[in-house]
């Protein structure tokens, strides 16, 4: 199955501003049933963009701009192929808690464990646990995960507007409404409590017809759990379902704080509003750009250690051959 | 407009010289140490039974020799130096913050050349296990692998720097600037107290303190063989540019949070010893990932940086987006290798207070040596026996918390009401994992000048250890000094003083 991803985000300033300086985790990663097949990313005015890895695995792409502008847009395609993802069983065994042990937890696993920026305990989050009956888990930690989905599903409206991109999830539990976001962070707050491993994701959902909750044409987030048996598997409480072949995924973290789609700073006594166009659509199999660039001929790597002056004579030499 | 009242060639006092008379005082008897008390604690300049020890002679003799209206003067004289030369310290209390000039004791502190050395190959040793713990935490993680130090102490830590995961540093030095502090036990030997790996302070008085004591008894310095420390600034410069690559043209710049912090003096002393830039956040702007300081004739590029703003305000973009102190786009410029900071990134996972108890365990893993200096005894309240022991002994023990520094959020529980020692008892009961104890160690007392005479204060000793290329230690330290009789807290930001160290060339 094949995606092809259209991400735009615009900021528009209310005056001139300048020295903006921005990162964007917005690369789907590639890895298990999901492989990237291509992207792009471009940003208008013009930045030369810069990339590193950072230490969860996500592709972080970074620019700046120096000149004043009042606008700034910035455009990721991606063409994502989701292969065939493995069948989870309906239930495990009850001696799955047994293998959270230091044998099957590493260092990646202890940050999932703790409490994060926004994914912690609070006093409103205790209180939830036990209106919800969700203060210990019930069964085996798959069943119990997908009990904990149930929970937030059956808990929460959906509904955009009543928390912001920085509310602790005290909000959306005051008033039992909130978006992917709030129930991302409760499930992983949740989870982590029972001794679970969690994470948080960032990405997209191919929206099929009218039966998801999340709104269409924006990101998405979900989590991931980490059941010793079957790895990371991914749940989505906003939709009640676990994540299959229409969760596409971009970074993953302890929290939103770890992965928003833009972090930036500038400079410049303006306001700025951000809007966001995703467009998600199957399609064809793209032309692998390897395909086109055939190796000629391999380069051949100079036997002396030529000295810098030298080596470029060489390679003006080879240009006139 | 800078006046210099004092040229270095003049001295304090008049002419000087060292009193051929074999004089000996004794504290408590002869004037002007009539009310110095020895007691339990090591006494640098008396032994226990009231000699003064060789090393002091030559100033005991002159300092006995000067009516106490001559010591007066003098002690004034530094003062009013310090004071024209600006070297002041902010202290913040009350929500107030106050100039203060920090109090500096005319008496040198005397250092042997015996001690000296121990110190040296003591400091240098743990500098290097500290920063090979460093970059084990931030690449294999070997040492949390192998059980030697819980691996939720170091991602527990608020100081452990996530994003330096697997980011190279130049010679594997994290620390390029270290002052740990060190203390002398009752038996006279030196120990650790506390490293500090993020943003030591105090060199700068270290210096000015050195001027001040030379004038004040030029010819007993003259004769004693002091080794200089002088040359500490040419050594940070050569320390800082052994962190880039490049031998010409390199562009080094101080980082300060500004005029109103409480080093902002020591910032801009050592850039101007250094001849480097000194630079505020908002001077800095990174453009393509690479760093420049904006100057009248244009950007400038920049290579290294000595900061001396904490990991959390360095970078808005990374860190504390509300910091206004730091350069977005800074930490990246250092990822890609276009600019290196010193000290590295997230060191302060190293100088916590619960990993301090861990560091002759280091040693032992990272070097398989034997620590050549000792750490206080230490018990850290994540431990249950430990926790016990630290709440039914709180009267007899020092509590500090694990992630703090300069004196705040500590505990001295012997000085400590009864309210004062319960109320804290719930702050480690809550949070047993944030706390560590130490038993109340006598730091060693110094003769220090208190206006009516010379009396015992408590001390400590802060030197000042350099990592790049090579590791150096200048012969010199900062001596603090605990101002109130009986006082046993040296910090400058609550109301400690300073006076100068002479290490002694042998």
């Amino acid at each position: 199955m094949f995606y092809s991803i259209r991400h735009v985000t615009r900021f528009r300033y209310s005056g001139p501003v300048r020295e903006s300086v921005m990162e964007l985790r917005m690369q789907p990663r590639s890895e298990g049933p999901q492989t990237l097949r291509s992207f792009q990313i471009s940003t208008n005015p013009r930045a030369q963009l810069y990339a590193y890895t950072d230490h969860l695995g996500n592709a972080v792409y970074h620019f700046n701009l120096l000149r004043e502008h009042e606008e700034l847009r910035i455009e990721a395609q991606a063409t994502v192929e989701i292969g065939q993802m493995p069948a989870w069983p309906d239930a495990l065994d009850p001696l799955e808690w047994s293998r959270y042990n230091g044998f099957n937890l590493s260092d990646d696993h202890f940050d999932m464990l703790e409490d994060s920026r926004f994914a912690r305990m609070s006093p409103e989050l205790e209180s939830f646990m036990k209106i919800a009956d969700l203060q210990k888990p019930v069964g085996d930690p798959l069943s119990a995960l997908k009990a904990l989905q149930r929970g937030i599903y059956d808990s929460f409206e959906y509904e955009p507007g009543v928390t912001e991109v920085n509310s602790p999830i005290d909000v959306a539990l005051e008033q039992r409404r909130g978006v992917c976001q709030d129930f991302a962070h409760i499930m992983t707050a949740i989870a982590r409590s029972w001794g679970i491993p969690c994470r948080y994701v960032s990405g997209y959902l191919y929206h099929k017809g009218a039966r998801d909750r999340s709104a269409a044409n924006a990101t998405h987030a979900w989590v991931e759990a980490y059941l010793p048996s079957l790895g990371w598997v991914g749940f989505d409480p906003t939709n009640n379902i676990m994540a299959g072949e229409r969760h596409i995924r971009a970074a993953v973290g302890r929290d939103y704080a770890d992965v928003p789609p833009t972090r930036g700073t500038y400079k410049g006594d303006a306001d700025s509003e951000l809007s966001i166009a995703v467009s998600l659509e199957p399609t064809q199999a793209p032309v692998r750009h390897e395909d086109f660039l055939k190796v000629a001929r391999p380069m051949v790597t100079p036997t002396s250690t030529a000295s810098m002056p030298e080596r470029l004579y060489h390679q003006q030499q080879q240009q006139q051959q | 407009m800078q006046h210099e009242v004092f040229a270095n060639t003049e001295d304090f006092g008049g002419p000087d010289i060292v009193a051929g008379t074999g004089r000996i005082s004794q504290p408590g008897v002869d004037a002007p140490y009539a009310n110095y008390e020895l007691g339990k604690p090591f006494d640098e300049m008396f032994s226990r039974d009231g000699q003064a020890r060789a090393t002091y002679a030559a100033i005991d003799s002159r300092v006995s020799s000067l009516p106490l209206e001559e010591l007066n003067r003098r002690q004034q004289a530094v003062e009013q130096s310090f004071l024209h030369q600006g070297i002041t310290f902010t202290v913040y209390n009350d929500n107030q913050a106050t100039e203060r000039i920090i109090p500096t004791d005319l008496l040198p502190r005397i250092v042997t050349a015996r001690e000296w050395d121990r110190i040296e190959r003591g400091l240098t040793q743990r500098i290097h296990a500290l920063n090979l713990f460093l970059r084990d935490i931030y690449t294999d993680g070997r040492v949390l692998k192998d059980g030697v130090v819980p691996r939720s102490m170091i991602y527990g830590s608020k100081h452990y720097r996530r994003e330096m995961r697997g980011i190279p540093v130049p010679h594997g030095a994290y620390v390029n600037i270290c002052g740990s502090d060190l203390i002398r036990n009752e038996a006279g030997d030196f120990v650790v107290l506390e490293d500090n790996l993020r943003v030591p302070s105090g060199v700068s008085y270290m210096l000015a303190n050195r001027d001040v004591a030379r004038r004040a008894f030029p010819a007993v310095f003259r004769s004693m063989g002091v080794r200089p420390i002088e040359h500490y600034p040419l050594e940070l410069l050569a320390t800082l540019r052994s962190l880039t690559p490049f031998h010409e043209d390199v562009s080094i710049a101080i980082l300060t949070p500004g005029v109103f912090n409480s080093a902002y003096f020591e910032h801009a002393f050592l850039a101007r010893q250094m001849g480097v830039e000194l630079v505020e956040g908002r001077d800095l702007l990174v453009n393509d990932n690479v760093v420049y300081t904006r100057t009248t004739s244009g950007l400038k590029r920049i290579d290294v940086i000595y900061r001396r703003i904490d990991d959390d305000f360095i970078d808005p973009l990374i860190f504390r987006e509300d910091s206004a102190l730091g350069v977005p786009g800074l930490f990246n410029a250092y990822r890609a290798g276009n600019v290196m900071i010193a000290n590295a990134l997230g060191t302060g996972v190293a100088d916590d207070k619960a990993v301090y108890a861990y560091v002759p365990r280091l040693i032992r893993y990272y070097l398989a040596e034997e620590p050549i200096l000792d750490n206080v005894e230490t018990f850290l309240c994540r431990e249950e026996k430990s926790l016990q022991h630290v709440l039914g002994n709180l009267d007899k023990l020092v509590v500090k918390a694990v992630g703090e520094s300069g004196g705040y959020g500590m505990l001295i529980g012997p000085h400590a009401s009864t309210k004062e020692r319960e109320d804290f008892a719930e702050k480690i009961r809550a949070d047993p994992e944030n706390y560590i104890a130490q038993p109340t160690i006598q730091l060693s007392t110094a003769p220090t000048f208190v206006g009516n005479g010379i009396e015992a204060r408590h001390v400590d000793l802060r030197p000042f250890i350099l990592h790049g290329a090579e590791t150096k230690l200048v012969p010199g330290a900062l001596t603090r000094v605990a101002l109130k009789r009986g006082s046993l807290v040296v910090n400058s930001s609550q109301g400690g003083g300073s006076k100068d160290t002479w290490v002694l060339s042998q």
